[in-house]
């Protein structure tokens, strides 16, 4: 006999505003290394057909089963109902748009997000089909990759203070993102360019350094990491002109091995 | 999120500004405690300090300074701080969801900057006024109502600075993640060490005969 779990789960639709948003609740007997994907797949086919969650790859992949499960955002797939009390609380991730219970569209906010970072490699370098692609060295290639295994869940989002407080500012997994793309040899962009995208209040300079979205990360990205390498080097580069470049060389030391 | 609501083009130094102005701040107090812990050793050396101080001057120049200083750095950090309505309620809501030690301390950093901002002119003002500084007229001070002050002052400004260091540590990544737990233990600990220095300071100066 598994424990009696205590689902508590934000119900609300906006396409009927006139049900004002509730907490219902539903209870479900755990089985062994049941996750959340399962439970709420129990729960939608013999309580409630009406909950609305979004899944896909169930397996830590694709990032759509980002949730708050008792105040904390995660994936909901890679959560074991083992690791949580009988009591779970589920909420759908703030910020994003909510398209109904525990539904939200990250997929709006991630591509205006990319489109204002401009994530793309910026290069005057022409295609040139025939040519065989340039290699790259395996430790820089990885440690790219290392930085590239966002899968936009959002719950660095969720999780993140600053986001719940200033509606414009661009979240650690867009700082992460142009961190990819500082150490990728094949992006042209400067510190003066990367300044000119995040050097204000809405980017580097709106964190608060509350780290809460690198606790959070299921994939573990270092974002403490990334967003102190982006901040100093936005810094520094914002008192060009004001302090010596030998001071401002010392200073720069960020540890990417990169010509900064 | 939205479109970014900053003029574009206009060079935002705000954020050297507040850690340029925090550490000098940081650092001034480090050595301000310690100064003014040599009461614990003998109020005769304390007393030879000021003396020093105030005879080269530095004293007078350096407290008018060091308040600029604090309005300067106020200015700038409280543009983070949740002024705006309803900013500060989501905050805390979140802070307590969410249960984590660095989203808490930042409300630690808020609310003790506050308590300096308002302590800080008082202190300034009452010692600056009632030259020559010396330990009998601290003692005088103390056992006139500004002992309750210090009480609440002292671990205030000791609260705020070792935060403030460990959060710039980590903001600017001289504190990586792998040593973020030592790190924070270590300032615990620094912390702890002020906060001892300065109690003893304080009952020293208490019990001046
Ligand atoms: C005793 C004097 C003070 C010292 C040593 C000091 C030191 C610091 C340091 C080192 C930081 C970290 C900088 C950063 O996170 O970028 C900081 C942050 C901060 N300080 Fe102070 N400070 C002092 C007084 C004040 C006062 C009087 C106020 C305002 C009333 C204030 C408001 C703040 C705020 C709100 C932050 C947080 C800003 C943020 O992290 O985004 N501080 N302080
Ligand atoms: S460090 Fe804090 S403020 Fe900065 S992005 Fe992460 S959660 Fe938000
Ligand atoms: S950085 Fe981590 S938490 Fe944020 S969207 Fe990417 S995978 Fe999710
Ligand atoms: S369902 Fe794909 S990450 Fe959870």
């Amino acid at each position: 006999m598994g424990r009696n779990l205590k689902f508590e789960i934000f119900r609300y639709n906006p396409l009927t505003p006139d049900i004002q948003p509730c907490m219902r609740t539903y209870r479900l007997e755990e089985h062994p290394s049941m996750t959340l994907f399962i439970a709420l797949n129990m729960i939608r086919e013999r309580q409630d057909a009406s909950l609305q969650f979004d899944f896909c790859c169930r397996a830590g992949i694709c990032g759509s089963c980002g949730m708050v499960i008792n105040g904390r955002p995660g994936l909901a797939c890679h959560t074991q109902t083992c690791d949580l009390p009988n009591h779970i609380a589920l909420h759908p991730l703030p910020v994003f748009k909510l398209l109904g219970d525990l539904c939200v569209d990250t997929g709006v906010w991630f591509r205006n997000m990319g489109t204002k970072i401009e994530s793309w490699i910026h290069t005057a370098k022409a295609f040139e089909p025939s040519v065989p692609e340039e290699r790259m060295d395996n430790a820089l290639a990885n440690h790219i990759f290392e930085l590239d295994r966002c899968i936009e869940c959002g719950c660095c989002v969720g999780a993140c203070g600053t986001a719940r407080m200033r509606e414009d500012f661009i979240g650690a997994t867009a700082i992460n993102r142009l961190a990819r793309f500082h150490i990728d040899p094949r992006d042209n962009r400067s510190p003066a360019d990367f300044y000119d995208i995040i050097g204000d209040d809405t980017g580097i300079f709106g964190c608060m350094g509350l780290l809460a979205c690198d606790n959070v990360c299921p994939k573990n990205l270092p974002l403490q990491d990334q967003l102190g390498i982006m901040r100093r080097m936005v810094t520094i580069e914002s008192v060009r002109g004001i302090i010596p470049a030998f001071i401002r060389n010392k200073l720069q030391g960020c540890g990417c091995k990169q010509k900064c | 999120m939205i479109a970014s609501s900053f003029p574009a083009g206009a060079r935002s130094r705000l954020d050297f500004w507040q850690v340029a102005s925090g550490a000098i701040l940081a650092l001034f107090i480090c050595v301000h405690l310690i100064l003014e812990g040599s009461v614990v050793i003998s109020p005769k050396l304390t007393d030879g300090i000021a003396w020093l101080l105030e005879a080269t001057c530095v004293a007078q120049i350096a407290a008018p300074c060091l308040v600029l200083l604090i309005l300067f750095h106020f200015w700038i950090a409280a543009r983070k701080m949740p002024f705006r309505a309803g900013e500060l309620g989501v905050f805390v809501r979140h802070s307590r969801c969410l249960r984590e030690a660095d989203t808490w301390l930042w409300l630690v950093q808020v609310f003790t900057a506050v308590v300096i901002l308002a302590g800080a002119f008082f202190h300034v003002y009452t010692v600056m006024t009632d030259l020559p500084i010396t330990v009998a007229g601290s003692a005088k001070r103390l056992h006139s109502g500004w002992m309750a002050f210090h009480a609440v002052f002292l671990p205030c400004v000791i609260l705020h600075t070792g935060i403030g260091i460990y959060r710039l540590a980590v903001k600017f990544g001289i504190c990586s993640k792998a040593a973020r737990n030592r790190v924070r233990a270590t300032i615990w600990i620094v912390m702890g060490c002020y906060l001892t220095l300065g109690t003893l300071a304080l009952s020293r100066v208490w019990f001046l005969e």
